[in-house]
């Protein structure tokens, strides 16, 4: 449970578990659209290309697997935890680069959101 | 044949997006909405086959919601599923009471849903849903009840 929300926004060791388990499990989640898109994709493609895409295939199934099992891991903590000491969760808010992440977790927290969501152009790779 | 529709109704981004992803992968049709109000409104006119509905939902109580669900003769009952943080014994009788099969406190991961939602959908012998009833519990029951 969201301890206060001032300027330094602070939560608990269970909230901060559980916040962190519902994005773990939401990058898994993602990762296992992927994995069904990149696994149609494999009908489609030329024999030569498929074994590579398979690598891909299983090497998206393995970061699945990974990031639940770490969901499931932050999700026993939060449950588990007893102490009530808040954790002052602002500064490591701040260092996360990826802007709708950043805000989904800072409302979570029971802070203001900045207004960044997940569009087309979130994640936009600069190549140059 | 059309993917079952369903409705998750919770204010948390990352626990409506991470269900919605499930679902859809899954095979259903996932709606989603952020508040009460959105919630009644998506039901009346989407009619989804199970409603995931969270306890702390924004603009209206949940209770109060299903109250209004139960009393509106002009449709069939909607499965319910209530997820929440806390969910007291007298919360999940009163819940029963209410239409919801299924209580689940959270966290609980996307699959722990799916395994609910594919249950409550599971065509029973004579031709409607499967009654949970005197279900028994799961291995994993410390957060999950089946009502």
């Amino acid at each position: 449970m969201v301890l206060s929300v001032t300027a330094e926004l602070q939560s608990d060791v269970a909230t901060t578990y559980d916040v962190l388990s519902w994005e773990l499990e939401l990058a898994g989640a993602r990762c296992i659209f992927l994995d069904t898109l990149i696994g149609k994709l494999l009908t489609t493609v030329a024999p030569e290309h498929r074994e590579q895409l398979l690598e891909g295939v299983q090497a998206v199934d393995l970061l699945s697997q990974h990031l639940t099992g770490l969901s499931t891991f932050a999700r026993q903590l939060s449950q588990t935890v007893v102490a009530q000491e808040p954790v002052g969760v602002s500064a490591a808010l701040k260092s996360i680069t990826l802007g709708a992440l950043a805000d989904r977790m800072t409302t979570s927290f029971g802070g203001v959101e900045a207004g960044f969501n997940d569009g087309d152009d979130a994640g936009d790779l600069d190549l140059f | 044949m059309t993917a079952p529709r369903i409705l998750i109704a919770d204010s948390d981004r990352a626990v409506s997006e991470m269900l919605q992803i499930r679902l859809e992968v899954a095979g259903y049709h996932p709606l989603s909405a952020r508040s009460g109000v959105g919630a009644l409104e998506v039901i009346r006119n989407m009619r989804p086959a199970v409603f995931v509905l969270d306890r702390g939902i924004p603009e209206m109580d949940a209770f109060d919601l299903l109250t209004i669900l139960q009393k509106d003769r002009s449709r069939p009952p909607c499965p319910t599923v209530l997820i929440g943080k806390r969910l007291g014994i007298e919360e999940i009788k009163r819940a029963a009471t209410l239409g919801v099969r299924t209580c689940m406190v959270k966290p609980f991961s996307g699959a722990d849903l799916l395994e609910r939602v594919a249950k409550i959908l599971k065509p029973a012998p004579h031709g409607g849903c499967v009654s949970h009833g005197l279900a028994p519990p799961p291995a994993r029951a410390s957060t999950e009840f089946f009502i």
